[in-house]
């Protein structure tokens, strides 16, 4: 048979069905978009280089391989589902005297044509879509537009092609080998083979409430951030299998209750649906989990990628009251040096002077910092605690003299009454800087720290170092005496800790008088810090700390914006296959549903009830996924916060906004899709 | 008295491509005694799926009328259509057309349901029927675990339970082997000597000769009728069988 006559028949299978096909030659299309973009975004050197981001190019690499995963799931998932339809058409063929070889040619020649549409479309719109997708990170990392580069790569090309068509020939292979076997009569007769009444499943059933609750509960009551990191994921898995189990089996359960309860199932609105769904849910129970599963997962990812990069310049802000600190010392030989304020300044003011910046303060803190563990009312070292300890549970405590905390007080508009609290030698002024962990509860009278007491004298509600740690352990700040007690404290924990016991720690922190202007220049400001440094001490046995708000802001937003990138375009992706499998499930059970509705109607239902009947089914299958999705996300929220919080951002209503913000918005796509696929299940079954 | 009475109903079909007129129906007239049991005979192409789909209301006559019960089906509103249909008729196909998703007892009890009847009015009207048909300890089955005559005879209950005027059934017997047929028709036989009227479409002789009276339609008209009077089955289904050789061999009755 001529060649053109495979085509032909190809080309007018896709126009016939193209309520089944155009959808997957979108979703390819989209998906290799996506794929391309990310591919590209992670090989791009001078969009590199132009941002300085390190993180992009290995997180949006990692994100093309996701996709890539994704892609193939759904790509077979609609493979199936679209064999499953035709079959029939194909026995039909077989009946009407091609051989299975002609069948497969014809199979062979509508993959290569929708391949080759989804491939060409995928790519065209990929490379429109990456200009905007760059000039949007740029605009992300605040960095200013490279003007006109675009990036254009035959391999990037080759690559993505290469890998949906193979997607595609895999697919088609599958598709083959079942047409090979399949046998013409079996496909002709679509057959009812009768679905057994699904069981419940009380083992699943338990299992699923176990899982989901202890899920649930984990994120309700963890305190510390640390632990939530650690336990995070471990909750994710409980709450994906709880989920699976419980829309397995517990949709059956409640729908055998409700179908029990006669009064309530033996009515017209009623009875048709919950039979219907009892029915239903056994074959689309995974489908409508996974559906909630990925809808969870784009809400999740969404809102909290827009929180944390929208809350960047407040976290930076909140960690950076002055925008430079600089602390080094010299190590000879184990003898550690400490490099005085009066160097560390005259360094910074002579940068300072070349550049032409103007510095508005210079603030010195000599300050201990070290960890104890919070016992009642003792701060206890390793060595006092027996069988070690745990790192979430450890408190740092950050020590100053009386005097420093005087000069620092100075700087604020606290009167000079606050500012002194003449502690004698045996007395502490005690603040709680941070507690996120412990209830630390009310001040204790007395202090013992490593086997002395002190006497709490005063209650600081405000210290005037900020602590650096983030937000993940409990701070404590104590002001001591004078020298020889900071210096007896000091003895006491290096005797505990041997080596890894703290230093003294002698900073500056500078604030300049236009931040603006620092930002424009603060890179090569740093640089020529360092260099002054080196100048004017051995290179070889310095070690300094330089911290700058600026570089701190670009590394911040370098991270969030890849994130907030990365979460916007996967969670597109996965909004993108949740519309593609609830599509699929709502025309196939369309299909199915037809015949139940006429004979429905020829037993004397009227038509409006009929609609009304697949409406309230409809509507049901549709937003369970959705209402799951909501409550999970709910139900994370207080995790997420923990989370947030070691990622440094602590503003809860700025996340709970973004999340509403999210949800709505997802809400309402979803919710369209919706529409739009209830009236392409109306028109099958009507 | 009267439950159906038609009168000279025509129905005619214009194709979609060229406007060719079919006449299927080319006034038909006959009426329905309540508490008789009747069978339409007919080649395929006669006109009997049209004449039973204008008696269930499910089609529109070109002409004529349907009076059922002296209520004519033309003057029925659209929306009250199906509650009509429900309330006086009850269907029994050849397809069965049972809810694989419903149990039998779900599936005889939908009309009832669709009527909002209370619970403890249908669980009191099932029992009765369900075991009239032998059907009484299948009622928690789902269809697919019964055989073809259960599953008709769940259909004929379905049919019952909602006391209608008149039983339309189409080609009941057609979906099934001869003994569950000869099962079934016991039951119609059985339903219509409890007083059920009966209007049954067929083109098996053997059915037809388990009516009362026998309608036989040819090219749109009714071309002859049967009466069993004192007759037999086998006596009727001779009768039967001679009407149909003498029209198809193109002998005129009339």
């Amino acid at each position: 048979m001529k060649h053109g006559f495979y085509v032909k028949i190809a080309s007018q299978n896709i126009r016939n069905n193209t309520r089944l096909y155009l959808p997957r030659i979108l979703a390819e299309t989209g998906l290799l978009g996506c794929f391309y973009i990310m591919l590209t975004l992670s090989m791009d050197q001078r969009l590199s280089e132009a941002l300085g981001g390190s993180y992009l190019s290995m997180f949006m690499g990692f994100g093309a391989a996701v996709i890539g995963l994704l892609s193939l799931i759904l790509i077979l998932y609609v493979n199936s589902f679209l064999m499953k339809r035709r079959k029939s058409e194909y026995g039909l063929y077989n009946v009407l005297g091609l051989e299975k070889r002609h069948i497969i040619r014809v199979l062979f020649t509508e993959s290569l044509i929708t391949s080759c549409i989804s491939v060409m479309a995928g790519l065209f719109f990929g490379a429109l879509f990456y200009k905007a997708a760059s000039l949007w990170i740029c605009r992300l990392f605040r960095t200013s537009v490279v003007a006109g580069f675009y990036y254009l790569r035959a391999s990037n090309f080759f690559l993505s092609a290469m890998i949906f068509f193979g997607m595609d020939l895999f697919a088609f292979v599958c598709n083959g080998i079942s047409i090979h076997r399949m046998k013409p009569v079996e496909l002709l007769s679509e057959r009812h083979t009768g679905e057994k009444e699904p069981k419940i499943k009380w083992v699943l059933l338990i299992l699923g409430v176990l899982c989901l609750g202890a899920g649930y509960t984990f994120s309700l009551t963890v305190r510390s951030p640390l632990a939530a990191v650690g336990g995070f994921f471990l909750a994710v898995l409980l709450v994906i299998i709880g989920t699976y189990f419980l829309y397995v089996t517990g949709t059956t359960f409640v729908l055998k209750c409700l179908r029990n309860n006669k009064s309530f199932y033996y009515d017209k609105r009623h009875m048709p649906a919950v039979s219907g769904l009892l029915f239903r849910m056994k074959q689309n129970a995974v489908g409508l989990a996974s559906i909630a599963i990925l809808a969870t997962g784009v809400l999740v990812m969404i809102s909290t990628t827009v929180s944390l990069y929208s809350g960047v310049q407040d976290t930076v802000n909140a960690n950076y009251p002055q925008h430079l600190y600089l602390s080094a010392y010299q190590n000879r030989d184990g003898e550690i040096r400490h490099i005085s304020f009066d160097e560390l300044s005259g360094i910074v003011s002579g940068v300072a002077a070349d550049h032409g910046a103007q510095i508005e303060s210079i603030e010195n803190t000599r300050m201990l910092i070290a960890s104890y563990l919070l016992r009642d009312d003792k701060l206890l070292t390793k060595t006092e605690v027996e069988g070690g300890w745990d790192i979430q549970e450890l408190t740092s405590v950050i020590y100053i003299t009386e005097d420093t905390y005087a000069q620092l007080k100075g700087q604020t508009y606290f009167t000079s009454d606050e500012r002194h609290l003449g502690l004698g030698t045996d007395e502490i002024g005690f603040c709680r800087i941070m507690s996120t962990v412990h209830d630390l509860g009310e001040a204790p009278e007395t202090l013992t720290i490593d086997g002395k007491e002190y006497k709490v004298k005063e209650m600081i509600s405000y210290f005037p170092v900020s602590s650096n740690f983030g937000n993940i352990v409990d701070v404590v700040g104590i002001v001591v005496s004078d020298e020889a007690v900071l210096n007896s404290i000091y003895m006491a924990q290096k005797e505990a800790y041997g080596e890894y016991a703290s230093e003294y720690a002698s900073r500056i922190a500078v604030t300049f008088a236009d931040e603006e202007a620092m930002h424009a220049i603060g890179a090569e400001f740093d640089r020529d810090v360092v260099e002054r440094l080196r100048a004017r001490f051995p290179e070889d046995i310095l070690s300094y700390t330089l911290d700058t708000k600026w570089e701190s802001l670009h590394n911040t937003l370098d991270m969030y914006g890849t994130f907030l990138f990365l979460g916007i375009l996967l969670g597109f992706v996965c909004l993108f296959s949740t519309i593609l499998i609830i599509y699929y499930k709502q025309i196939s059970e369309g299909y199915e549903d037809r015949e139940r509705f006429q004979i429905m109607e020829k037993i004397g239902m009227e038509a409006w009830e009929v609609r009304q009947t697949i409406n309230s089914q409809l509507v049901l299958t549709f937003f369970l996924p959705l209402l799951t999705a909501g409550i999970h996300t709910a139900f994370a929220f207080p995790i997420l916060l923990k989370l947030l919080k070691v990622l440094m951002l602590s503003n809860t209503m700025l996340f709970v906004g973004c999340s509403l913000i999210t949800f709505v918005v997802f809400a309402g796509v979803y919710t369209a899709v919706y529409l739009m696929t209830a009236r392409t299940y109306y028109k099958i079954v009507y | 008295m009267e439950i159906l009475k038609v009168t000279d109903l025509k129905k005619t079909y214009t194709s979609r491509i060229g406007g060719v007129q079919v006449h299927a129906l080319k006034g038909i007239t006959f009426a329905v005694e309540s508490g008789e049991y009747v069978a339409i005979m007919g080649e395929s192409g006669s006109g009997k799926t049209t004449l039973l789909n204008i008696l269930a209301a499910l089609d529109k006559p070109t002409s004529g009328s349907v009076e059922l019960d002296g209520k004519r089906l033309d003057m029925v509103k659209e929306n009250g259509l199906a509650a009509f249909r429900r309330k006086n008729l009850g269907f029994v196909f050849q397809e069965f057309n049972l809810l694989d998703t419903f149990t039998l007892r779900d599936n005889i009890l939908l009309p009832l349901v669709l009527s909002q009847m209370s619970v403890q009015e249908m669980e009191r009207r099932i029992e009765p029927i369900a075991s009239m048909l032998g059907i009484g300890d299948l009622l928690n089955k789902y269809p697919y675990e019964v055989s073809g005559g259960q599953k008709q005879r769940a259909a004929a209950a379905r049919a019952l339970i909602t006391k209608p005027r008149l039983i339309l059934a189409d080609e009941p017997t057609g979906a099934l082997d001869s003994q569950s047929s000869a099962e079934l028709l016991r039951v119609f036989s059985q339903m219509n000597e409890n007083g059920q009227t009966i209007l049954m479409v067929t083109h098996s002789v053997d059915a037809a000769s388990h009516a009362k009276r026998v309608l036989f339609i040819r090219d749109g008209v009714v071309f002859h009728q049967i009466y069993r009077g004192d007759a037999g089955n086998e006596e009727l289904y001779r009768k039967i069988s001679d009407t149909l050789t003498m029209l198809r061999t193109g002998g005129d009755l009339r």
